[in-house]
């Protein structure tokens, strides 16, 4: 399975591919934010994940490019901490600022790498948003997500594979956030009110899951 | 603002103001300018991602920390959301460990907040000082607006040590309001000052006058504090031989004003046994009650400890040490049971014998109304062998021997609620002096229920639903854990109690940390302090400083995450080692059990108990009211099965609408299957909602305490009935089962195999009525253990005379992860049990390899005794 590590090539991939579905996506997230929140996700992502590619460009283009997993991922971090403007913000950058500490001063991860350094930014956002299970947050898409990742790696899976399963448990686990009522955040405030409306941190999330599924895993 | 100052004065501290808006700040900073008359306190902005953009930024928060900070530190305020969440980020940014710890995340308002901090900055306050005169900002503003009481400040050793400035000039305020004002002053004459229980008794006499009260210790300067509060009079410090000023205000200020000080004059009425209060006997508190001895300790704690433990010695930098007696981290205001819940009897006499007996027999209908409805979510949330100790508080209410001494007392003078508690004083009294220590634990019981009657009697309403924090008792009751909400309760710390209680077993059923045993100083813990609480180590942190409070939080997000990732995995199917898949459901009483269930990771409903419909209601809900909650379970459970039992009751638990001899032996009796038969009406009316349910959704119809084959043969009758009735054929997912309870079934699989689905296995009344032994009943508890191989045989027999039907268990046994491979080994392919157990089930069985498990199985049902399998199963796993 040498072909399907995660070299920087492939992270700069699948964090290209996310900005283009948050982009493409930017209209769904701010309407979904409208429902329960401040009406900005769509806005503040796409802000953000604009800036990153323009960091990324930037960075090749001056010629200092990034060779390693753990700088990759930790200037994405530095970039939509600065860019993005509400709570996604702090929780997006502290996931990718924790990956990239997992991640290391390496050139690729390995499969089991990759799902260390994704759970390793679920801790964080945990510990960040301090939010449980159930509240109607990212970590209801996310969680799921690294379980299946880790979970059909343990089962033999290939990357391609298991990402394929984590994306379709991070989807189960947006739509699960419908029913729920949320406890975290500005959505918080309408109490039994959103009950009823998708969370838009974690369909954000289920696309982020689903441009790995889609980059990561298989030489293109 | 970062004027240059005089190179040899000591560095201030700085101020960090993080807002989404960037006009925000900046206006809030020409504010607090105008108070700083040009003195030289760096005070930088982190607001915006531009001029125009709302946001913040974490790497911009972190530039303004080390601009700001000059050596003396930074104290970071802030606006609301992302705000906090960036300011956090910040700090793990900031590499230099010495500048981090040097920063403080300031909870004030943030204009206030800012204004206050900038005055105190520039007075070269330091760090925790202009924190704590921040959040003392908003002090003010309560009083003003009369509303000072509501909500107690965060008491860590930080903040309580507040600047009292702000808070003088409320009580200005305060004393300007309309009506009479008058002053008084007295002279603290306890012996160790206004500590906790005077101060208790203060509060609770000030709340009952019309008139707003308030105290300044004028030996201290410390105050003006409300005197309704008791977390704020705990903060004046009062000593003995201070002198306390008195203001009081309102229509009835003069009243008022010699109430409290006649209080005072009397001590506070601190000596127990004063004249005008009841003897001993008749005086009770709400978690427990105090013998003699115990108050001598809590004045030896008194010493040891001092009168007001967040400024005690050790208080806020290392915890205490209690008995871990369920597992989790609890962070919280205290809120206390002890003394101001404690119930006075007055010592009246009986004017109308006859009316006074008939207010004790409606009260203890009332309660036992109470404790049926406690039961039904203690089943819910531990299963019904630990809510079983309700049974025993039922009983104790019928007690013959109880209700005739009470009568006895009333005929021959006394009022009822005097009657009654020393009549349950008496009893608790018996208990308390048995030689065997589990009896001499009922004693507890005993009480539970009697302060439940005598709150009724006295009309105290009970506060337990409106705990919230960290709740600090004597001793738990299990009727006080039901009524927690266990949102609100972060945990429970008990002065004494033990881990096997029936209160703390509950309380881990419902997820509330808590610990035992921990002294009776903790009962002088005020109202408000800021505790920490892990219920695995048994560490109580009171008042804990920043880097304690962390260390607790830091504990509490680990756990949270392990939580998370096992509940995560729970959503998926558990399969064994070697690719056989077991069904995990859940077993639910209520519309909230379905919506942890589904949070839970359950496959499907195993267990639903329809009598939460039936219970506590006058008349029986009809077909449209069955169907709308039966379709709101299976909505909220995304679609997953349901599997409704119909109506499973007996004489132990009577309805009001549904006539039931009076048997001498109910669980022997018309119960179940057999009751629902001699009322077809009632059974025709369930099984047409679940068949009209069953076309929206898939349905498993499950009959309960079936016995004969002609039973069954009846109840499916009557099922094709209801089919044909509401007209649309039979329901193309609907599947028929019973449940297998008694032993004779269970030896008649094959007979009702030909004519069912499934059978699901009720382990608890099957080992029950396997071992002719109550578990309800101490005496005989030990014999009913569902670990014996006899019910082991039984189970076997079932899923070997099953054939194609699914055979379940939905018992207790389900929930326990011991008996997880050994009930794969014998053939159960459905588990179903309380949601909170599901994720280790789950786990249990990914673990379990089929063929081991067999082998297991075999060895377990041919043991000597239920100690045999254990064993064996530990050796196994």
């Amino acid at each position: 399975m040498t072909d399907t590590s995660v070299d920087v090539e492939a992270l700069d991939r699948w964090i290209r591919r996310f900005a283009e579905e948050v982009s493409k996506n930017k209209d769904l997230l701010t309407d979904l934010d409208s429902a329960i929140g401040d009406a900005d996700h769509g806005s503040n992502m796409d802000r953000g994940m604009s800036a990153t590619v323009a960091a990324l460009d930037e960075a090749s283009s001056q010629g200092r490019p990034l060779t390693t997993a753990g700088a990759l991922l930790k200037t994405v971090g530095m970039t939509v901490v600065s860019s993005i403007g509400g709570a996604s913000g702090p929780l997006y950058g502290t996931l990718f600022l924790r990956m990239g500490t997992s991640a290391g001063d390496v050139e690729a991860l390995d499969d089991a790498g990759f799902s260390a350094a994704l759970t390793a930014g679920l801790a964080g956002v945990v510990a960040r948003g301090k939010a449980e299970l159930g509240d109607k947050t990212m970590c209801d898409a996310l969680a799921p997500a690294c379980a299946a990742l880790d979970a059909s790696l343990a089962g033999g899976a290939g990357l391609s594979e298991a990402l394929a399963v984590a994306a379709t448990s991070a989807d189960t686990g947006r739509d699960a956030t419908i029913p729920m009522l949320a406890r975290k955040g500005r959505a918080s405030y309408l109490g039994e009110r959103s009950i009823g409306h998708q969370d838009p941190g974690a369909t954000s999330v289920a696309l982020l899951v689903n441009a790995a599924a889609a980059t990561l895993g298989s030489r293109p | 603002m970062s004027e240059a100052r005089p190179v040899s004065a000591a560095p201030l501290v700085g101020i960090v103001l993080v807002s989404h808006s960037a006009a925000l700040a900046k206006a809030a900073l020409a504010l607090a300018g105008e108070m700083l008359h040009s003195k030289p306190v760096r005070i930088e902005l982190a607001a915006g991602l531009d001029e125009r953009t709302f946001g913040t930024d974490a790497v911009q928060i972190l530039e303004a920390i080390q601009a700001a900070d000059d050596g003396a530190g930074v104290v970071v305020l802030m606006d609301l959301g992302s705000a906090v969440l960036s300011a956090e980020l910040a700090l793990e940014l900031l590499d230099d460990e010495a500048a981090r710890e040097r920063v403080l995340l300031c909870p004030a308002p943030m204009v206030e907040g800012l204004v206050v901090a900038a005055v105190a900055a520039a007075g070269g306050a330091t760090r925790n000082e202009v924190c704590a005169g921040a959040v003392g900002a908003l002090e003010g503003k309560r009083s003003q607006l009369g509303v000072a009481e509501i909500e107690p400040l965060r008491e860590s050793g930080q903040l309580v040590a507040a600047e009292p400035g702000p808070s003088r000039e409320s009580g200005q305020s305060v004393a300007a309001e309309p009506g009479p004002s008058l002053e008084g002053t007295f002279v603290v004459s306890n012996e160790h000052g206004l500590h906790a229980r005077p101060a208790a008794k203060l509060v609770q006499e000030v709340r009952s006058l019309d008139a707003v009260v308030m105290l300044r210790n004028l030996s201290t300067g410390a105050g003006p504090v409300p005197a309704s509060s008791l977390s704020r009079v705990a903060t004046l410090g009062a000593l003995r031989d201070h002198e306390i000023q008195v203001s009081v205000t309102g229509s009835h200020a003069r009243e008022a004003l010699d109430h409290v000080l006649a209080l005072a004059g009397r001590a506070f009425d601190e000596d127990a046994d004063s004249p005008g209060t009841p003897a001993r006997g008749g005086r009770m508190a709400a978690g427990g009650h105090e013998p003699e001895a115990d108050d001598s300790d809590r004045t030896e704690a008194d010493d040891s400890e001092g009168t007001t433990p967040p400024d005690g010695p050790d208080w806020g930098t290392k915890p205490t040490s209690a008995r871990p007696a369920a597992p989790g981290i609890g962070i919280g205001p205290v809120w206390k049971a002890g003394p101001l819940a404690a119930l006075a009897v007055p010592d009246a006499t009986t004017e109308n014998a006859a009316a006074d007996w008939r207010r004790v027999r409606r009260a203890i209908a009332d309660v036992r109304r109470e404790i049926r409805r406690s039961q039904a979510l203690a089943v819910r949330d531990v299963g019904e062998g630990d809510a079983a100790i309700f049974d025993a508080h039922l009983l104790l209410l019928d007690d013959g021997d109880v209700l005739d001494d009470v009568h006895s007392r009333i005929d021959s003078g006394q009022a009822a609620a005097p009657a009654w508690a020393t009549t349950i004083a008496r009893v608790e009294g018996d208990f308390s002096a048995l030689s065997d220590p589990y009896l001499r634990a009922r004693a507890g019981d005993v009480r539970a229920v009697g302060d439940q009657v005598l709150r009724v009697l006295l009309g105290i309403p009970d506060v337990t639903a409106a705990v919230s924090g960290v709740f600090v008792a004597s001793d738990l009751t299990p009727a006080q854990v039901a009524g927690f909400d266990a949102e609100k309760v972060k945990a429970v710390i008990l002065a004494h109690g033990t881990p096997t209680s029936h209160g703390a077993i509950l309380a881990r059923g419902k997820g509330i940390p808590v610990v035992v045993g921990a002294g009776t100083s903790v009962l002088d813990i005020p109202d408000g302090t800021l505790v920490a609480v892990d219920g695995a180590s048994g560490e109580v942190a009171v008042a804990p400083d920043d880097e304690l409070l962390e260390r607790f939080r830091a504990r509490g997000r680990e756990l949270a995450l392990a939580r998370i990732t096992a509940l995560a995995r729970s959503s998926t199917p558990a399969v064994t080692k070697d690719g056989t898949h077991v069904v995990v459901g859940a077993n639910l009483g209520s519309q909230e059990d379905a919506t942890l269930a589904a949070k839970s990771g359950a496959d499907l409903a195993g267990l639903v108990r329809t009598e939460f419909l039936f219970l506590g209601r006058s008349q029986a809900p009809d077909v449209d009211e069955q169907e709308a909650v039966y379709l709101a379970l299976a909505e909220t459970l995304g679609g997953r099965r349901l599997t409704l039992r119909t109506l499973d009751v007996g004489g132990d638990k009577p309805l009001d609408y549904l006539p039931m001899p009076l048997e001498a032996n109910p669980f022997l009796g018309l119960r179940g299957l057999r009751l629902s038969l001699a009322n077809p009406g009632l059974l025709a009316d369930q099984l047409l909602a679940c068949v009209r349910t069953a076309h929206a959704t898939p349905v498993s119809l499950m009959f309960p305490m079936v016995s004969t084959v002609a039973e069954l043969a009846e109840a499916r009758r009557l099922l094709a009935d209801a089919v044909v009735l509401e007209g649309r054929g039979t329901p193309p997912g609907l599947l028929v089962g019973i449940m297998v309870e008694v032993p004779a079934t269970a030896l008649k699989t094959e007979a009702f195999a030909r004519h069912v689905d499934f059978f699901s296995i009720g382990t608890n009344d099957l080992t029950q009525y396997t071992l002719a032994a109550e578990r309800g009943n101490d005496a005989v508890a030990e014999v009913a253990d569902p670990y014996d191989p006899g019910v082991l045989r039984l189970i076997q027999t079932v899923c070997d005379g099953a054939g194609t039907a699914l055979v379940a268990v939905c018992g207790e046994l389900a929930a326990d992860t011991r008996a997880t491979s050994l009930l794969v080994g014998l053939g159960v392919r459905e588990l179903s049990m309380t949601s909170s157990a599901i994720p280790e089930v789950k786990e249990a069985i990914r673990t379990t390899d089929l063929s081991e498990a067999r082998h297991l199985a075999a060895q377990a049902v041919t043991a000597v005794g239920p100690e045999a399998v254990k064993a064996l199963l530990t050796g196994h796993s």
